[in-house]
């Protein structure tokens, strides 16, 4: 079938909210037949939003050909850039990329694009004519849309009216086959050009600065201040302080973001799109789980999925709205960056539990619009006077806070009539609506408070003087009087539990002000949870809507209820009143779900326990686990000993990256431990500097381990890395990929499950360069030998009584490590073995043919190229090592730094900028850390860590690593550990890849046989010829020009003068230069030299760019391997214009993405082109990899070609010759 | 040399059929079973056998709504099992925490 649309690319004012906040330079995509229809909408109401105004959301069916007609009316050359679907990338690639005519439409101008919906899904739309990340791009100024491709054979209808729709965010969609189902398309973007009804930028009434810039949802935000206004005029209830009635209906009315409406039990997918520009968010969405790879019933369950800009999740409520217990009432969707949520990135799903036909009307008077149900779920009841349906019948007041649900508060209300009405019939404390707790299960009740006392973070004296945190009554004297060192709340449970919580708020009413904060009355308090079944009404822990206010006031004690119906994971519990507030100051912990049957036991003592971050799990069936867990945090507001504070911001209230970085409340700055010898080298050394503050986990040799991974605190990205060892990533999946990196955002959970081969001490840390710099690491420490303090577990052998003493700290560095002592712990008797002879130097490496170059570079290579890299006869890349599973991989390491080769010989290395800069001189010596491949992580991880030995080398010395390829499981990043911070952001980086067995590895042009590379021919027996085309991409560049003068990037790189300073909106961890393999292809040089926009990419007009120009034939088969091994904390996305891979190359049931979300240090990705060069149909053409963030990577150089030539080039032999 | 198996042996029917003799031999003692299908684990007592299917009197399976009552699980779906013969190493005794 054949679907036309005509699409037009218009200017237009968008109105954001109901307080006239507008975007006057928007742009959009929109129907032609609605063109002059929003037109005249926005003519006649410029200061309220209008409902045509919106994403352009159209639909097609699996295997349709959708034919769009684009016509331009902006003042540039623009098109549509569509993910995820096949077409002819000469005609159809809405860009203009390399030697391609130009797909893009000049102003005025039609064109017309043929795209084939081959899978079902989510297929984003954007343009690519434009991409400055300022405010005269057009990403940012709202060009954007969504393909959304149904099942074969779907239709669609307007939930409304129930009649047939073009185009629309939300859509009822129907099959023969299968259940209806409710489809909201959800647009997450950021940093969209906002002014105030009076035309000036947006103010916080409350430090009376410029508010953060937007952050919304579908051309819309509903930010805390311009609500806040409304108390402070006295317009609503002025004695409420602000953040906690944020999301209050009762109070403000309904939001001007999205309301995703369905009846109880409705089938729904949310579309979900990250649209853009800059900033990887957490999506949640309260009381609801979903698969995060929906088409594979063994991926992961998740309640919050951090998402890239330019990247798409379908997500599919497990049980339909309500979830398992069908709770009915206004769930929240939310980014969970807290600065975002204060700023306006939220809405709700509202589940309806009575039949809305017109009739009815909210609270407030407003009337709720019709809800068609869907045809094939019985009937919603009539709503009648004695059971009005939510949300009449909570007695609430317009104007005022959200009522206290009835019988949560100790001492507090009964129930009316109208909500006796509505109650379940066994109505108790925190489930009165519905019933969470299926049949009668076990219950578990535990006494909780929350209380403010000062913490101290590390041995340095840093401390957070207003440290909040979550204790158990019974542990109150102990954690106050410093007998019980302060952790975040870490609570155990079996599966199948239902879980009762006392909770008391011993808070006092004021949150002090200081050099971060101003004072602020924070005199309520929730407990909101994750993951577990509940009443969303009266136990969210929140304040939503048209709900119940379920937090407490100062000494009042609140009663929830939740069901863990099945063993989850660490499920996340905070506050959600004042988070924004006084979340980073330590408010989170969890509750971990263990498998039903299992015995906690105290990890010192072998005596019975239901709490702490570090226990032992027993189990009849199952393997005993040590289990561990660990919050990451930012934002920690933190003073030194003498009471400075520490990274405070520009002003008090400002949400502009204030304070550090903590984990479990603690940290361990690299600055602290250079030690009397001042080498980097052995600052994770606890013979030099003693064992970190940080969690150091402790096991034997054999032990089962389950990571527990959360973020309490607060905005940013991090990276945990563990060296040594590896797990599933889809942790039920026996198809899974490997990995020993997880990106995290604040309230994801992940549970990491693996063994640990062999005693040593394994580094466990938050690994980008500021991160880690500022402390976020630690160790698992694995004993050979009993220790007095450890309980072995019952399951595995006794550990040998103890006849060798433990290490102690000495002060100096430790022996260098023997790596022929010993074997990897999984290596085969007599395994091939494969050497390679890598040499670190100096040597400076040129970025591009405009002279952007790092005169400082230190690179890896191959001994055999060192000679021709220093003679400039090759411009380095990035060292690529092979093995092929099975192997002995020995690297003979050689360090050749020369102290007058570093830039910085002072120790102070002041760009790109890390917070708490400090003396830190550059390390001569050197170490390669891989991740993922099986050693013996005391002599060949590449690290001198805890006790084990010296792994690095200095100038003139040798180290010769055995690394075992266990497996074929592709792309493993590679890195210097030595010191993070003089070398690894020069070029210390680069990949290992894990073949299968028996694969040979050629030069794709001369087909001989090759060692290293970034571009070769795989060869194998059986699966016959590859093209392996492998992108390192990094950031954190310190580059300077042809002048030598330093590139400030970003700032040096944008696009277009930005009308304003963006200086603010550049983060410590954003600055820096950025590309692929040594290469960067900045656009500002191109615009200099010829300014169009639209001709940026063109080969045509500006030849090949310097990064990577890969190349194939049609249908060649194409592995990209993909890796950021450096350096900064800002996660990238990555996107390859035309093809389509399987998010999991090993499992047939994943999800096919046209992306790769959340690059940071140490992702490693393996993507399987479907169809090969020219995806699903091979089509010829030039085709663009690049990053997805508009703000700040495109234009500062993150991108390359793929070209697929349709002839036979001299230069290249085809795979079958 | 080959070797060479006469076409008429039905090795699946001799599997199926001594899982049956083992199960009816273990009929009133306690089986632990796993499947590969929900809810993948069953502990209880062995009724009888109806056919080529277990009766099985469940106390204990992954999910606690699931049990004390009769299940009838097809040996053809149970992948690991154990029946606790007299004088033999006891199925571990699972219990709630409370």
């Amino acid at each position: 079938m054949i679907r036309r649309f005509h699409v037009v690319a218009i200017p237009i004012r968008m109105v954001v909210n109901n307080f006239g906040d507008h975007n006057p330079d928007g742009q959009m995509y929109v129907l032609k037949e609605n063109e002059s229809k929003v037109k005249e909408l926005i003519r006649k109401n410029p200061f309220t939003p209008v409902d045509l105004v919106q994403p352009l959301t159209i639909r097609a069916n699996e295997g349709d050909v959708v034919e769009i007609l684009f016509e331009n009316q902006l003042p540039f050359a623009a098109g549509m850039h569509f993910q995820d679907l096949d077409y002819n990338v000469l005609t159809s690639d809405g860009a203009n990329v390399g030697f391609n005519p130009s797909s893009l439409a000049e102003c005025g101008e039609q064109l017309l694009y043929k795209l084939d919906a081959t899978f079902e899904g989510i297929c984003f739309f954007t343009d690519v004519g434009n991409v400055s990340s300022t405010e005269k791009g057009s990403s940012i100024q709202g060009l954007f849309g969504t393909l959304l491709v149904e099942k074969r054979g779907s239709w669609w209808t307007d939930p409304i009216t129930g009649g047939p729709i073009n185009s629309g965010a939300f859509a009822d969609i129907h099959n023969p086959f299968l259940p209806s189902f409710r489809e909201y398309a959800w647009f997450f973007h950021d940093e969209m050009e906002v002014d105030d009804l009076t035309g000036n930028r947006p103010l916080n009434p409350m430090t009376n600065q410029e508010s953060e810039s937007f952050h919304g949802v579908n051309y819309r935000y509903e930010p805390l201040h311009n609500r806040l206004r409304l108390v402070e005029e006295g317009v609503v209830s002025p004695e409420v302080e602000g953040e906690e009635v944020h999301h209050d209906s009762w109070m403000f009315g309904d939001p001007a973001t999205p309301i995703l409406r369905g009846y109880r039990d409705d089938p729904a997918i949310i579309r979900l799109i990250h649209a853009a520009s800059k900033e990887t968010h957490v999506f949640h969405y309260h009381a609801h789980q979903w698969l995060r790879d929906p088409g594979n019933v063994q991926s992961e369950i998740v309640d919050a999925q951090a998402i890239s800009p330019q990247s798409h999740y379908s997500i599919q409520p497990l049980y339909g709205l309500g979830s398992l217990p069908g709770t009915i009432g206004d769930v929240i969707i939310h980014c969970h960056l807290y600065p975002h949520f204060e700023a306006g990135m939220w809405g709700m799903n509202r589940i309806f539990d009575t039949l809305q036909d017109g009739s009815q009307c909210y609270p407030n008077g407003i009337p709720i619009a019709p809800l068609q149900p869907l045809p094939d779920r019985p009937f919603p009841p009539r709503p009648t006077k004695e059971r009005p349906g939510f949300p009449n019948f909570i007695p609430g007041k317009v104007g005022c806070k959200a009522p206290r649900p009835p019988l949560g508060i100790v001492g507090g209300r009964d129930m009316t009539e109208l909500e006796k009405n509505a109650a379940v019939p066994n109505a108790r404390p925190g489930a009165v609506f519905v019933d969470p707790c299926l049949d009668n299960p076990v219950v578990v009740e535990f006494n909780i408070s929350v209380i403010e006392m000062p913490i101290v973070y590390n041995k340095q004296g840093w401390y957070d003087p207003k440290g909040r945190l979550y204790v158990l009554d019974e542990d109150l004297d102990d954690v106050r009087s410093g007998k019980k060192e302060p952790e975040p709340l870490v609570l155990h449970v079996p599966a199948g539990t239902c879980i009762r919580i006392n909770f008391t708020n011993r808070l006092p009413h004021i949150l002090d002000g200081d050099a971060f904060q101003l004072v602020t009355r924070t005199y309520e308090v929730g407990f909101h949870i994750h993951f577990v079944k509940f009443d969303v009404l009266v136990c969210d822990g929140a304040n939503v809507g048209w709900n119940y206010d379920s937090s407490v006031l100062p000494n009042e004690t609140a009663r929830y209820e939740y069901f863990a119906d099945t063993e989850l994971k660490a499920f996340f519990v905070h506050d959600h009143l004042f988070p924004v507030s006084h979340q980073q100051h330590g408010i989170f912990g969890t509750i971990v779900v263990q498998p039903r049957f299992s015995q906690f036991l105290d990890s010192k003592t072998g005596e019975e326990t239901d709490q702490g971050a570090e226990i032992t799990v027993h189990h009849p069936l199952i393997a005993d686990y040590r289990d561990f867990t660990l919050f990451v945090q930012d934002f920690a507001l933190l003073f030194d000993k003498d009471g400075c504070p520490i990274q405070p911001p520009q002003f008090p209230g400002s949400q502009d990256d204030p304070g550090i970085f903590a984990v479990n409340y603690k940290n361990e700055p690299l600055q602290f431990r250079l030690g009397k010898e001042c080498d980097p080298a052995y600052s994770f050394s606890s013979y030099v500097n003693g064992d970190p503050l940080t969690p150091v986990f402790r096991a034997y040799e054999g032990d089962s381990i389950r990571i527990r991974l959360l973020q309490g605190a607060h905005e940013e990205s991090h990276s945990f890395n563990l060296h040594g060892l590896r797990w599933k990533s889809e942790r039920p999946s026996n198809d899974s990929q490997m990995r020993s990196q997880q990106h995290i955002g604040i309230s994801e959970s992940f549970t990491f499950e693996m063994d640990i081969p062999r005693a040593g001490d394994y580094l466990w840390a938050f690994e980008t360069e500021e991160d880690i710099w500022n402390g976020t690491w630690g160790l698992i420490r694995a004993y050979d030998q009993e220790v007095e303090d450890l309980i072995p577990l019952s399951d595995q052998p006794l550990p040998e009584p103890r006849t060798r003493p433990l290490p102690e700290v000495t002060g100096k560095p430790p022996a260098p490590a023997d790596p022929q002592s010993t074997l990897p712990p999984e290596v085969a008797h007599n395994a091939p073995i494969r050497r390679y002879s890598v040499v670190a130097f100096q040597t400076p490496i040129l970025y591009n043919s405009f002279g952007d170059h790092d005169p400082y570079g230190i690179v890896f290579a191959l001994e055999e190229d060192v000679d021709d890299i220093l003679s400039g006869k090759k411009n380095p890349e990035p060292l690529v090592l092979r093995g092929n599973s099975g192997d002995l991989v020995e690297v003979t390491l050689t360090s050749k730094l020369k102290f007058d080769l570093f830039p910085f010989p002072d120790g102070i290395h002041p760009y790109p900028p890390v917070k708490e800069q400090a003396f830190y001189p550059p390390s001569l010596r050197i170490s390669l850390h891989v991740n993922m491949l099986d050693y013996d992580v005391t002599t060949s991880s590449g690290g001198t860590v805890g006790f084990n030995p010296d792994q690095t080398v200095g100038p003139g010395e040798t180290i010769t690593y055995r690394w075992h390829v266990q497996d074929a499981m592709g792309t493993c990043a590679m890195w210097d550990l030595a010191d993070l911070r003089n070398h690894r952001s020069f070029g210390t980086f680069g990949a290992f890849i894990a073949e299968p067995r028996f694969t040979t590895y050629l030069d794709p042009y001369t087909l001989e046989p090759v060692r290293t590379g970034t571009n070769v021919l795989l060869q194998h027996p059986l699966n016959d010829r590859f093209r392996e085309f492998v992108l390192v991409m990094h950031d954190g560049v310190r580059l300077e020009d042809k002048h030598g003068k330093v590139i400030i990037d970003p700032l040096d790189g944008v696009l277009l003068e930005p009308d304003e300073a963006e200086d603010d909106e550049v983060d410590t961890y954003d600055f820096g230069s950025r590309g692929f393999n040594y290469r960067t292809e900045r656009l500002i040089n191109r615009f200099r030299k010829h300014p169009v926009l639209g001709d940026l990419f063109s080969s045509e007009v500006h030849g090949d760019p310097a990064t990577p120009v890969f190349e194939a034939y049609p249908g060649d088969p194409i592995v990209v391997r993909l890796t950021t091994p450096s350096e900064r904390r800002r996660a990238h996305t990555f996107h390859i214009h035309g093809h389509n891979w399987k998010f999991d190359p090993r499992d047939i049931e994943s999800r096919i993405d046209s992306y790769t979300g959340h690059m940071v240090v140490g992702v490693t990705e393996d993507l399987l082109l479907i169809g090969g060069a020219g995806g699903t149909y091979n089509y010829p053409g030039d085709y663009m990899y690049r990053a997805g963030n508009i703000r700040w990577d495109i234009e500062q150089g993150m991108w390359g070609i793929i070209r697929v030539h349709s002839k036979v080039q001299p230069h290249l032999p085809p795979l079958s010759h | 040399m080959t070797f060479s198996l006469p076409n008429s042996v039905d090795f699946a029917g001799i599997h199926n059929a001594a899982l049956i003799d083992h199960f009816a031999a273990g009929i009133g003692q306690k089986a632990f079973i796993l499947t590969p299908s929900y809810p993948f684990m069953f502990i209880g007592q062995i009724v009888s056998l109806i056919d080529n299917h277990v009766e099985l009197l469940v106390e204990t399976t992954h999910f606690a709504q699931l049990e004390n009552r009769t299940w009838i699980i097809n040996v053809q779906n149970i992948e690991v099992f154990y029946i606790e013969f007299p004088g033999e190493p006891c199925i571990p005794e699972l219990n709630d925490m409370v």
